[in-house]
């Protein structure tokens, strides 16, 4: 299933102005979510919920200290957040980079050529059915060492959504604009960079948007089965162990709280990108 | 004026989902000249796009070669730009960087200098000049086309191809840009292919339009010169004689190209009942007073009677409907004008002689000349009025309406023109139009007159907008008007059922004659099925001591049924044929005594009225004399023709019909 390309037009004005304009888009969220905290925090007050309540996290030495100070560094696994962070989004950046990089020149590729399409789409639908945990033990075989093997893992799970989308994209180049191309007699390298790429770009920037989730997603399945890493999946393992309910609380927060960061930033580069369609 | 581009038998199939081959195109042969626009018209998927595409080479044929300056044409290319339907301007782009990306990418060898300068002088013809730096999806459909046809000019291509460019706008915007894309080729001499929908559109453009039939197997079925001097514009050239003649000429071919297909689309098996061969019947008729035979054989029941259960009648809007259902055989019979019969056995159609019977003749009388009211005006009210009138008006182009060569009125409006020296060719135009046309015409101005029957001429009496000045009772009283027509091979594979349809049609002229049944037969009449008028507006007779327009030139007596009335004549056959010679719409047939003896049914009718006890009808009229006093010798045609003052260069000719042969069922 390939998602339709998002298309509208960004709007600029004054920031408090729009502030209070946009009340009826942040005011319903901001509510909805303080609302779940309440309810947490009063479930875990009846003793209903074994999970620490929200204030907990605050009240809480351990939690504290994480929360105010991300930047520490103790040596060895015992790091800030920030650090496991940052660890944990290098590996993504990596293996998201290559899988963008092979994605969208395999997609292309294949969108071009409907014989190549035909000979591997089978084999491209099979693949991206396997989950990101099963592809770890065969990552560990084959490349012996963590690093390498969780870069792997986020390749092959985010390199899917760019390829099939890109290949997608460039199918549906309308015609019309493959017949400009024809009755003008356009070198292949101008019909690639005047019509082939910015006709398949919302496409493109569709896999990229579904891709960097995924890929987050898989970089905390890669770490919490990597031990001795540093990074925010293998810190969630580590709290686990060592039963700092706390501290597994906070880190979940902390990482959907940089998913959505991540997809926010492809949205913003996507509209960027395609505000001239 | 040279060939450009030369399309030498084209055939295109494309593969089928399901297997198999689609045959789109079959056939074609187009020769397109240096500076010549040419439209290409035809239903949905009659393949006039597919033919612009191997054209533009977008496309291949399967078959036969398309030349461009004597090379055959492989792939696209520049020198032939497409305008397409749907603009295919780069969204990304703006409208500069659309008409630059094809400048930049013709004509890579001039200067930057230049190809702005290019670019620009397009941008400004289109009248864009100032919204180069807008993006497509900010301007209006008409003003995209405009950047495409820029685009589309700016690289200086041969031949321009445009695929319906006007399709998708409104009224307004779409004519303002046929203006523009005319002015645009008269001063840029462009030669132009063009695939419409839109038949005005494709009058006001065009110096030729390419008419397609109906795929499967799509053939050019016709190609219609348009004589309207350029330049021309929108509002004016609706005037121009020629405009709705050929209008009228494309929505003929449409429609008929569209009841081809309905036809095709329906089973045609015989279904033989009763001991008749065939009972199932299409026959054509057109809105005319005169079809009131057929009308009340269908409403009273006469045509089951005489065992034909399912009995269609197929209204036509002009003759020549009528002669093309015959030819393709949607038809099984119809009625048709007198001179019909002979007229296609001689092959005055065009094509090959097709033998066609007639064993009734169904009506007799009932037409008039009607001149316009603005003649009438300046006491024009007589045919010596219109003689002298003509001679001080030589200028201005005569036009006189009528149904069809082949028609009475024809022959009649000739024989008392000619009589009345005036020259029905040389000092007038005799204009074939469909009959319904006819009132509209006179009322624009651009026809003086029309020779027509009813209810036309008593309609434009009581509206105002014509004066009848003659009547058929003052030019050869009691002349056969409408009469049954079949073909001959479809008679001998028929022949009971073409008695029964005789039995039941004399039945009903027996029925019409009867003034008691008149205003039964108005109401019936005026049904949408058949004229789809007033039921006061058709008369077929007028009362004693009436005052009125037509007082003076006898009423439109119409004679439906009487002793020697319906029987076919022979001798008013030949009458016709020595017209229709005289004329030259035919060769006179050396062998016309074959052809009479085949067309006029004689046995058939009498079989008929004798099984309908009517023996009585039989009787043979007498010798023809027309309101001149000459008469007509029927034992020698070729010394009558010899004879007569005012006629053209005729010719005697045989006339090759071959054996009659029955249809093979």
């Amino acid at each position: 299933m390939v998602p339709t390309p998002q298309r509208r037009p960004g709007k600029s004005s004054s920031p408090l102005g729009w502030l209070l304009r946009q009340r009826g888009n942040w005011l319903p969220p901001v509510l909805g979510i303080g609302g779940f905290l309440v309810l947490w925090q009063v479930l875990f007050n009846l003793g209903i919920l074994k999970l620490p309540g929200p204030i907990s996290l605050f009240t809480e030495e351990r939690t504290r200290s994480l929360i105010l100070d991300p930047f520490f560094d103790n040596g060895g696994l015992d790091k800030g957040l920030f650090w496991q962070t940052l660890a944990s989004l290098g590996r993504v950046a990596q293996g998201y980079l290559l899988a963008a990089a092979i994605g969208i020149s395999v997609g292309i590729t294949v969108g071009l050529k409907q014989s190549i399409n035909r000979a591997f789409d089978p084999l491209f639908q099979f693949l991206r059915m396997v989950a990101p945990l099963a592809w770890v033990p065969i990552a560990l075989v084959v490349f012996q060492q963590n690093q390498p093997a969780a870069i792997f893992v986020i390749f092959i799970t985010a390199v899917w959504p760019i390829l099939i989308n890109t290949a997608e994209g460039v199918r549906q180049i309308p015609q019309d604009y493959r017949n400009v191309a024809l009755v003008l007699q356009m070198s292949s390298r101008r019909f690639f960079t005047k019509v082939l790429i910015p006709s398949a770009l919302p496409y493109i920037f569709t896999g990229l948007r579904i891709s960097i989730g995924l890929a987050w997603l898989a970089i905390i399945a890669a770490e919490i089965v990597m031990p001795g890493t540093v990074g925010i999946g293998f810190f969630i393992w580590d709290a686990y162990q060592q039963n700092y309910v706390g501290e597994i609380v906070l880190g979940v927060i902390w990482i959907g709280a940089i998913g959505l960061i991540l997809d926010r930033l492809m949205l913003w580069i996507q509209k960027r990108m395609s505000s001239g369609q | 004026m040279t060939t450009l581009v030369d399309v030498q038998n084209i055939e295109k199939d494309f593969p089928l989902a399901g297997g198999g081959n689609y045959l789109a195109l079959k056939g074609i042969d187009l020769e397109i000249r240096q500076g010549e626009f040419i439209s290409l018209i035809g239903h949905s998927g009659c393949g006039k796009s597919t033919l612009l595409n191997m054209i533009a080479g977008l496309d291949l044929p399967t078959d036969g070669v398309v030349l461009l300056d004597g090379e055959s044409i492989k792939r696209p290319g520049p020198d032939r730009m497409v305008v397409f339907q749907n603009y295919s301007l780069l969204p990304w782009l703006t409208v500069r960087q659309n008409v630059a990306l094809a400048v930049d990418e013709v004509m890579p060898d001039l200067g930057r200098a230049e190809r702005d300068a290019i670019i620009d002088e397009h941008l400004e013809m289109v009248g864009l000049g100032q919204a180069g730096a807008k993006l497509p999806a900010q301007l209006s459909g008409g003003m995209r086309q405009r950047v495409s046809i820029a685009r589309a000019l700016s690289i200086k291509p041969k031949l321009l191809l445009l695929d319906e460019p006007f399709g998708a706008l409104d009224a307004l915007t779409r004519g303002n840009l046929q203006e523009k894309l005319m002015q645009i080729c008269n001063e840029h001499e462009l030669t132009a292919v063009m695939v419409t929908h839109d038949v005005d559109e494709a009058v006001l453009l065009s110096d030729r339009i390419v008419m397609l039939t109906n795929g499967p197997g799509s053939k050019i079925g016709g190609i219609l010169e348009v004589d309207i001097p350029r330049p021309r514009q929108r509002l004016t050239v609706v005037h121009h004689p020629s405009y709705y003649s050929l209008r009228s000429e494309i929505i003929y071919f449409l429609n008929r190209q569209k009841r081809v297909k309905q036809w095709q689309a329906k089973t045609h098996k015989v279904l033989a009942r009763h001991g008749l061969e065939k009972v199932n019947l299409d026959l054509g008729i057109l809105p005319l007073a005169a079809c009131a035979p057929l009308a009340v054989a269908e409403a009273k029941g006469f045509f089951s009677k005489h065992g034909l259960d399912e009995v269609h009648l197929v209204r036509e809007t002009s003759w020549r409907g009528v002669v093309d259902g015959l030819l393709d055989q949607t038809l099984d019979a119809a009625m048709m004008p007198s001179g019909m019969p002979t007229w296609m056995t001689a092959g005055g159609h065009g094509g090959d002689p097709l033998p066609i019977v007639t064993a009734l003749t169904l009506s007799r009388n009932g037409n008039e000349v009607t001149l316009a009211k603005r003649l009438a005006d300046q006491g024009v009210t007589t045919v010596e009025a219109y003689r002298s009138w003509l001679g001080s008006h030589e200028r201005e182009p005569h036009r006189i309406g009528i149904v069809h060569p082949a028609s009475m009125h024809n022959l009649l409006l000739r024989y008392w023109l000619a009589a009345n020296g005036i020259d029905p060719d040389k000092d007038v135009h005799l204009q074939t139009l469909p009959p319904a046309q006819m009132l509209a015409d006179l009322k624009d101005g651009s026809i003086d007159g029309y020779c027509i029957g009813e209810p036309w001429n008593y309609r434009a009496a009581t509206t105002g907008h014509g004066v009848p000045i003659v009547g058929d009772l003052e030019i050869w009283p009691g002349h056969p008007g409408k009469v049954l027509g079949a073909r001959e091979d479809w008679a001998l594979a028929y022949p009971n059922t073409h008695i029964a349809l005789t039995k039941a049609l004399l039945e009903a002229c027996r029925y019409c004659a009867d003034p008691a049944h008149w205003s039964e037969m108005s109401e019936l009449l005026s049904d949408r099925r058949y004229l789809g008028i007033k039921a006061d507006l058709i008369r077929f007779s007028g009362q004693p001591g009436e005052t009125g327009p037509f007082a003076p030139h006898g009423e439109p007596h119409h004679l439906f049924f009487g002793a020697g009335l319906n029987r076919p004549s022979r001798t008013e056959h030949l009458w016709i044929l020595t017209q229709m010679a005289r004329w030259a719409e035919i060769p006179f047939p050396r062998n016309y005594v074959e052809i009479l003896e085949r067309v006029c049914s004689v046995s058939v009718f009498s079989t008929a009225a004798r099984e309908l006890g009517l023996e009585d009808v039989s009787y043979q009229r007498q010798g023809i004399e027309l309101f001149d006093g000459r008469a007509f010798n029927p034992d020698d045609p070729i010394g009558y023709l010899n004879d007569v003052k005012v006629h053209r260069d005729f010719s005697v000719a045989e006339i090759p019909l071959g054996l009659p042969r029955p249809l093979s069922v």
